[in-house]
């Protein structure tokens, strides 16, 4: 538009100035550009330049400058008040140096004497490499991250199929795709990138199908809504895969090429070695040659593998091919769509016809794109074929107990089309993919005041590699890597609360959370767990003596500590989005981006970033200390700047190398935050165009991924359809392992059950231990698209959207249990009870009920008033959920992790539940339009100011646009 | 020039972008302060100039949800503007867009009951009637990067499902579409002959399936000589 | 419509008082005031004028930013408010030198009585047609809606003018007559009304979303708590109440002043009576305003989820 002629001059442009950051409003990590003025946020908009959001933002984006004016935000570390009991939320407020000082020998004390009895976890962070860098330094094995309670099930999934997964670590090739298939998801991490993508593929026509048993948001748009029944995505996959096999519609040159599809595998029933690779004599695996004749190593370029066949090995074994195993299991009737449609409430119709659209695209809307490029052996190819048909999936997948193997499922519809890392198809971001898997172990055990052998995550992948005693007895904390969950590559953060109190495996001392809230909408059992935390033992001591917690807000778990560390907003601090965690790549280039501070610290507060360095120098860990042992690292930047994981590799990868001119590798460059600053805040490497696909074989990019550390050598990352670790696993539970077998009969039954080396469907394990008759609903959550978990109810517009839940149920449902649309009902599981207001609605499967994830907050918490919605009408779904299986206890008294078995990961929506309307006389007049349970009002914290009445923020007064009289006395009615 | 906005409700996810983008230009805007009553309290309430909202189309199991944003319409025959006492609002000559001149306005919400699409909301603090200004003051701003002067909504919201521009030129994109996607004034009846258009979602796209014979039962998988 | 209640006030007072100095310019052009004395004349005009203006004070207290107020004169032009307005202000010169006319006998009283007459009903026109031109609310887009309102103010204004004269002493039969008859033609109007308004026409759902071939329902109005919108439109009662505050609407406004005339009619010695018939039909105006905005339904709540208008 060109000006128009009467209006004034709206902004004085002279008076602003732009900064660029990365937004922390969710873990999407969008580029920011914020418009300043009188040091008050004029504007924040998405920089168009940046590679995750292209310009756009979400609606929390949208809404910092209420985030950064919350009345939430901690001002000053809090000692809980002596003389007070933990959770009243009584505090006095204590110098940074007092707090430290006193922190710093509690700490020094644990890490001298018994450094696990730190218990280190961090819920929404984004810094796993430094939290965990931190943690190892201290020497605790007890450190993990959100990803258990999270979607580590898609993690490890994907990882030990494929070398990258969904989540954060893949994306759907959007410019390409034909077909595009979304599992249970509602929002995920790769918020504006997926709306970004879905609209460029309804632009181009490309069929989005939505697997989700509720359609809003994105499955609003989807051409087609496939209302599955929770739980069940694993038979709905494994029954499409029966449809290929059975008209054979796989791509067998993709399954020969780069899967472990072709390897022989010893088919040796109840003998030991059974279900394990031909190997030979180098340990590696073996296929049979179509042009010898004779079992050759898998590793050769020159062999023709046969992808099915029973064969014998030279030392008279007999063998079959991975994939013959594939298609036995799953042509077995129990997969056939008929059966399928029964358990996944998909008609038979539907379930094949899925299949069939799909393969049409992969194999008869092939794509090529013509490019040369270098295969893992070396050979030039002159294209790269894209099959185009594409998949994402999350936490309706993960977060069920059977998620891991559902997951699996989906890749591998995904391989046998030969959809990965093609053009069309799913694609990795650098550094993924890596090697299955990456060469990285649980640390083991730890001494005193000793840094840890190896990172306390890492990826096990026989039962040597699990964390426990010599008894067999779990060494961590939250039992992650032992016979209960063990390949829990996250953690399992949901039973640290849970776990510490019972003293199982042992008691800790200290707990320290970072950017999580573990008292409220992240444990499950909420109620129960507020109670752990309350608990003391006869002694009149706390079960878990120390709680620090370092928060910027006034969250639940704030009230819950002892210690309050309030750290900076997202405006106020440096950070990294480091290559060493999960970067923001795109799918053609590694991107790494960081925070700079764009506002002034108005508080007595320190980003958690500089406390830990500071922390890392007073307790003298050896990676942050000189040879005199004084601290190395003057702060945060300076750490991030000189810090080198490896030679030439450290946080960041953008303008390394002393003037800043090398990319991925080179020497600390002291400008690097400057250079950063200049570029608006993000680092982008470009992949060339032979670098971009293909990339588990494609020479020309590993290269570059081994020189950049992402990858540890060059070789041919094989895509494991057929998992040799689970087998393992699975051997041991059968007692046919050759090395630490599981002795309790429970533990055997699970290996021998769930870890199978192929995906399979079971019912989720809350879910088989619950009478359907008596809970007949499936009860779920969705993300609200403009909520991030529960840090948005003190975002005054965000909470205008939304400051009260409601339970969603199918109308006809509603109907026949005598509910109306805003009607109270009781919702019942086998933990616990809860009072919720509900809606009835059309776009929901019929036996599934749901709401939005964590609008509920305790009163007196979040700035909030005490009247707040959110606290009166407001409700979670975590007091129906436990984190113990229900049930008898296992053999031994021995209560299971409401978790996948393989991974550990929460359990949150294998919930079954009974709905009942509240009954007229029930409940009291004053209690019959509130939520129930609430619970005790949090006490105000000290210097709080509760927010006006009415707030009128600007960051100017406004230049109005005066209509002249003339104009108003001489207009008509037009 | 008769500017307005298409609005795509095939792919609009409801995500409530534009609303907040709204509120955050527009309450330093023109128009501003947008207020807020009782913004950490009970039943928090605020002017916005943008607001979403959900509808289940047809009954269950073939329902479609459809998300549909609404803001001022700038409608051609607003009723909006000749209802005025105070002339306060007015719809510009040059381009058609409809707006409130703050110092003029009484708040007597006459304005608010003449408009059909709940565009008008009275700000509790300032007592003064606030509706969407079509980003006036983004749209004109020539210091503004060009790319930049566009509406705050249009240019935030993350599936393009907003565009503006002006309906008088035959060959803007928001004419195009209007046209070949067969854009609809809501509420047409009325006769307020609003220039924003909403684009109706498309219908599902059917992909083909791939041919199998009946005849040939299951077919065999055989294995076939391709080298690694 | 959410009934403001400084609007309810506004539009039954001021209603009565322009009826009342309707009935005085009439009295005087037609000559049935000829009888009354200066006195009581004068105090017919200046209960009408204060009416009057309780009202149109009550109705600016419902600005928001009543400081522009003054600035309601301007668009003329196509505003009913403003119109409105402007006559309002008119009239005060004219029934000041119709008060003056009266007081000192001038010659042209005629011409200061009609103007004022005329102004009152014009004003009464302008009022209504700020309800009777909105399109988007079906119940009051309807030239009955002006009818009613010119209706009302005449019959509360000439039940006023009756009893005050009674008053006085001054009751003339045939004037109560017209009262009567005027009190049962506004019910019969108000009837009419009603069965019209029970008709189900108008916008719907399914045009306010564009989705004409199929059931809409709305899952969610993108706020939780209750907007600007939902206070102003949304305003809700149960159907069940509404008809019980129809049914004493009625009897309050038409039948118990209908029989409180006739009793006097018949009984001219306690026209007394007839200052409690006027209490109680303005009372009853009142909840009859009252339900006009409650039971009025603009077409912005199909947004917010009502099926039809
Ligand atoms: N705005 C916003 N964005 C966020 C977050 C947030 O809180 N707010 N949180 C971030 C985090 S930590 C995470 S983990 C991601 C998660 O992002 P999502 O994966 O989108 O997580 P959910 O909202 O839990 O959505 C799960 C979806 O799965 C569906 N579902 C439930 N059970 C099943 C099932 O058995 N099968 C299928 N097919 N579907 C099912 C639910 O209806 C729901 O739509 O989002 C991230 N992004
Ligand atoms: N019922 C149910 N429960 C669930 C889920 C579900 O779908 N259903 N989802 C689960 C999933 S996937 C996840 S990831 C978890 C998330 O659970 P949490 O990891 O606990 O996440 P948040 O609620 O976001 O809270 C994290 C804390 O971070 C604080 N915070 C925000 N910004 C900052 C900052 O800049 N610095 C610091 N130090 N702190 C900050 C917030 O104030 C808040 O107290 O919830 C889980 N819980
Ligand atoms: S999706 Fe929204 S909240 Fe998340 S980083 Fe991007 S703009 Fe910020
Ligand atoms: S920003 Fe776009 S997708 Fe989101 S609600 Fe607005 S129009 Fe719809
Ligand atoms: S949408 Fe409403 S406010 Fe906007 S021009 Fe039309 S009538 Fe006026
Ligand atoms: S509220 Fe303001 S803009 Fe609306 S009609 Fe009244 S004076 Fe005009
Ligand atoms: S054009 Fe501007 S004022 Fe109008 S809805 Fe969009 S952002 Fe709001
Ligand atoms: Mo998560």
């Amino acid at each position: 538009m060109t000006k128009s002629q009467d209006l004034p001059q709206f902004e004085d442009h002279s008076k602003q100035e732009h900064r660029y950051t990365t937004c922390y409003m969710c873990a999407c990590r969008c580029g920011i550009k914020v418009t300043i003025e009188d040091e008050k946020i004029r504007f924040v908009q998405g920089n168009p330049d940046h590679p995750v959001n292209k310009g756009v933002l979400c609606a929390k984006g949208n809404s910092a400058i209420m985030k950064q004016l919350s009345p939430a935000k901690l001002t000053q570390p809090l000692l809980r008040k002596p003389g007070t009991e933990r959770g009243a939320g009584e505090f006095v407020p204590i110098s940074w140096d007092a707090a430290l000082e006193m922190l710093t020998a509690r700490l020094a004390n644990i890490r001298a004497t018994d450094p696990k009895k730190l218990a280190y976890f961090t819920g929404r962070d984004q810094m796993q490499a430094l939290t965990g860098l931190w943690a190892s330094q201290f020497g605790t094995i007890n450190w993990a991250a959100h990803g258990g309670f999270c979607s580590v099930n898609m993690a490890a999934a994907g990882l030990y199929t494929m070398g990258h997964s969904f989540w954060e670590f893949g994306d759907p090739d959007w410019e390409n795709t034909k077909y595009f298939m979304m599992w249970g998801v509602a929002e995920d991490h790769a918020s504006n990138p997926i709306k970004l993508g879905l609209k460029r593929i309804k632009e181009r026509g490309a069929k989005f199908v939505a697997v989700n048993p509720v359609r809003t948001g994105y499955q609003a748009i989807a051409d087609e809504w496939v209302a599955i029944t929770p739980g069940t995505d694993g038979m709905f996959a494994l029954s499409m895969m029966q449809v290929l096999l059975r008209e054979g519609l796989i791509d067998d040159e993709f399954l020969i090429r780069y899967t472990n599809g072709p390897q022989l595998v010893i088919n040796n029933p109840g003998k030991q070695g059974d279900g394990l690779l031909l190997r030979d004599a180098q340990g590696n695996p073996q296929i049979w040659d179509q042009h010898t004749n004779s079992v050759q190593s898998a590793l050769s370029a020159e062999v023709a593998p046969a992808l099915i066949g029973e064969y014998e090995a030279p030392c008279g074994t007999p063998v079959r091919t991975a994939f013959s195993i594939l298609m036995e299991k799953y042509m077995a009737p129990e997969y056939a769509p008929e059966a399928a449609a029964k358990i996944c409430g998909i008609d038979a119709d539907s379930i094949e016809r899925i299949a069939l659209e799909m393969a049409h695209v992969a194999f008869k809307e092939t794509i090529t794109i013509d490019t040369q490029w270098t295969d893992w052996a070396g050979r030039t190819q002159t294209q790269f074929i894209g099959r185009p048909v594409s998949m994402h999936a999350m936490r309706g997948i993960s977060a069920h107990s059977n998620g891991f193997q559902t997951c699996r499922a989906i890749h591998l519809l995904q391989v046998v089309l030969g959809t990965i890392d093609c053009p069309g198809g799913h694609l990795a971001k650098p550094p993924f993919p890596k090697h299955i898997v990456p060469p990285i172990k649980p640390a083991k055990g730890n001494a005193p005041n000793t840094p840890l052998e190896s990172a306390p995550l890492g990826f096990p992948t026989q039962p040597e590699d699990l964390v426990i005693d010599e008894n067999g007895n779990p060494r961590r904390i939250d039992k992650a890597y032992s016979w209960d969950a063990p390949i829990a590559n996250h953690g399992l953060m949901h039973m640290v609360i849970s776990n510490a109190v019972a003293g199982d495996p042992y008691r800790i001392d200290t707990l320290m959370l970072f950017m999580a809230n573990m008292a409220w909408n992240s444990s499950m059992n909420t109620a129960q767990t507020m109670e752990m935390l309350r608990s003391k033992d006869d002694d009149g001591e706390y079960k878990i003596p120390f709680i620090v917690t370092c928060d910027a807000f006034h969250s639940e778990t704030v009230n819950f500590s002892d210690l309050v560390l309030p750290d900076t907003t997202f405006l106020e601090r440096y950070d990294t989005i480091s290559m060493l965690d999960r970067p923001i790549s795109e799918v053609d280039a590694a991107c790494d981006s960081i925070r700079q501070p764009i506002l002034a610290i108005d508080r007595d507060v320190r980003s958690w970033q500089e406390v830990m360095v500071d922390l890392a120098g007073r307790l003298k860990f050896p990676a942050f200390t000189n040879d005199e042992g004084l601290p190395k690292y003057n702060g945060y930047e300076d750490f991030i700047v000189n810090f080198e994981r490896a030679p030439g590799i450290g946080f960041l990868a953008g303008w390394r190398g002393k003037d800043g001119e090398k990319s991925l590798r080179g020497e600390p460059n002291p400008n690097q935050w400057k250079a950063y600053i200049d570029n608006q805040c993000f680092f982008k490497f470009e992949l060339k165009p032979n670098q971009r696909y293909m990339r588990h074989a494609n020479r020309d990019y590993l290269e570059l991924a081994k020189e950049a550390s992402w990858v540890g050598s060059t070789d041919q990352i094989v895509i494991e359809i057929y998992s040799e670790t689970l087998q393992k696993f699975r051997l041991a539970g059968q007692g046919l392992y050759d090395g630490p077998q599981p002795t309790e009969e429970h533990h055997k039954e699970r290996l021998k059950t769930y870890f199978d080396p192929l995906p399979f469907y079971y019912a989720p394990l809350e879910q088989a231990r619950t009478d359907a008759k008596e809970y007949p609903f499936f009860a779920v959550n969705q993300r609200p698209m403009f909520m991030y978990h529960s840090w948005d109810s003190q975002n005054s517009w965000l909470r205008q959207i939304m400051s009260q839940n409601y339970l969603y149920m199918h109308r006809s449902k509603g109907e026949a249990l005598g509910i109306k649309d805003f009607g109270w009902a009781w919702v019942e599981s086998h933990n616990g009870r809860i009072r919720v207001q509900v809606k009835l609605m059309e776009g929901v499967n019929p036996e599934t009920v749901w709401t939005w994830n964590a609008i509920a907050k305790q009163q007196g918490t979040w700035g909030l008033s005490d009247d707040a919605n959110e606290s009166q009408k407001g409700f979670l779904m975590n007091h129906l959920i436990n984190e113990l299986l229900p049930g008898e206890a296992e053999a031994g008294g021995h209560r299971m992790t409401n978790s996948d078995p393989v991974t550990g990961q929460a359990a949150w929506y294998d919930l079954r539940v009974k709905i009942t309307p509240v009954g007229k006389d029930e409940i009291p007049l004053e209690e019959q339009n509130l939520a129930w349970p609430r619970f005790d009002k949090a006490k105000g914290l000290p210097n709080f100011t509760p927010a006006s009445k009415m707030s009128s923020y600007s960051s100017h007064p406004n230049i109005n646009i005066s209509r002249g009289w003339r104009d108003i006395f001489s207009k008509g009615a037009k | 020039m008769k500017l307005g906005l298409v609005v795509d409700l095939d792919t609009c996810v409801g995500c409530h972008a534009c609303a907040t983008a709204c509120k955050q230009w527009n309450t330093s805007g023109t128009i501003g302060p947008l207020s807020d009553e009782r913004p950490h309290g009970k039943d928090p309430s605020g002017s916005w100039l943008n607001r979403i909202h959900s509808y289940e189309v047809g009954d269950s199991p073939h329902s479609k949800t459809v998300n549909i944003p609404m803001s001022c319409m700038h409608c051609e025959t607003a009723d909006c503007v000749t209802v005025c006492p105070t002339g306060a609002s007015y719809k510009r000559e040059e381009d058609g867009i409809v707006l409130i001149d703050q110092d003029k306005c009484m708040g007597c919400n006459l304005c608010s009951w003449a408009c059909p699409y709940g565009a008008r909301e009275l700000d509790a603090d300032s007592g003064t009637m606030k509706k969407c200004t079509l980003c006036v003051d983004r749209i004109y701003d020539e210091q503004l990067p060009e790319a930049e002067r566009q509406p705050a909504c249009v240019l935030t919201c993350p599936t393009s499902s907003r565009v503006f521009g002006d309906f008088d030129d035959p060959d803007s994109q928001v004419s195009k579409l209007t046209r070949e996607r067969a854009g609809q004034q809501l509420m047409p009846e009325l006769g307020y002959n609003p220039v924003n258009t909403y684009l109706p979602p498309r219908n599902p796209k059917q992909q083909d399936k791939i041919e199998i014979s009946p005849m040939q039962g299951v077919r065999q998988l055989v294995n076939r000589i391709i080298n690694r | 419509m959410h009934p403001a209640f400084s609007v309810l006030i506004f539009t039954v007072t001021s209603g009565a008082g322009y009826g009342l100095l309707a009935w005085l310019g009439a009295g005087q052009m037609l000559g049935f005031t000829q009888t009354y004395t200066i006195g009581l004349q004068l105090t017919l005009g200046v209960m009408a004028m204060v009416l009057i203006t309780i009202g149109l004070f009550s109705s600016t207290m419902h600005l928001a930013n009543p400081k522009n107020a003054w600035r309601s004169f301007s668009r003329f032009r196509t505003s009913w408010l403003s119109r409105e307005a402007v006559f309002a202000v008119l009239l005060y010169p004219i029934a000041s030198v119709y008060a003056a006319a009266i007081l000192w006998q001038w010659p042209m009283i005629n011409l200061w009585a009609g103007l004022s007459m005329a102004f009152a009903l014009i004003i009464l026109f302008t009022t209504s047609m700020i309800y009777a031109s909105l399109k988007t609310i079906r119940q009051w887009n309807t030239p009955m809606v002006p009818a009613l309102f010119m209706a009302y103010a005449l019959m509360s204004g000439g039940l006023l003018f009756v009893a005050v004269s009674g008053f006085f002493g001054v009751l003339n039969p045939q004037l109560l007559i017209v009262v009567m008859a005027l009190v049962v033609i506004t019910l019969a109007l108000k009837m009419v009304y009603f069965f019209w308004q029970g008709k189900p026409t108008g916008a719907t759902i399914q045009t306010a979303t564009g989705f004409s071939q199929a059931s809409v329902r709305l899952l969610d109005a993108g706020h939780s708590a209750p907007t600007f919108l939902n206070r102003e439109f949304g305003y809700q009662v149960a159907a069940d109440f509404l008809l019980r505050l129809r049914i004493v609407m009625t009897f309050t406004v038409f039948m118990l002043p209908l029989v409180l005339l006739y009793w006097v009619f018949n009984s001219p010695e306690i026209v007394e009576v007839l200052v409690g018939a006027w209490v109680i039909m303005m009372a009853g105006l009142l909840l009859e305003r009252w339900l006009f905005f409650a039971e009025a339904r603009h077409v912005v709540r199909l947004y917010q989820g009502d099926q039809r208008t």
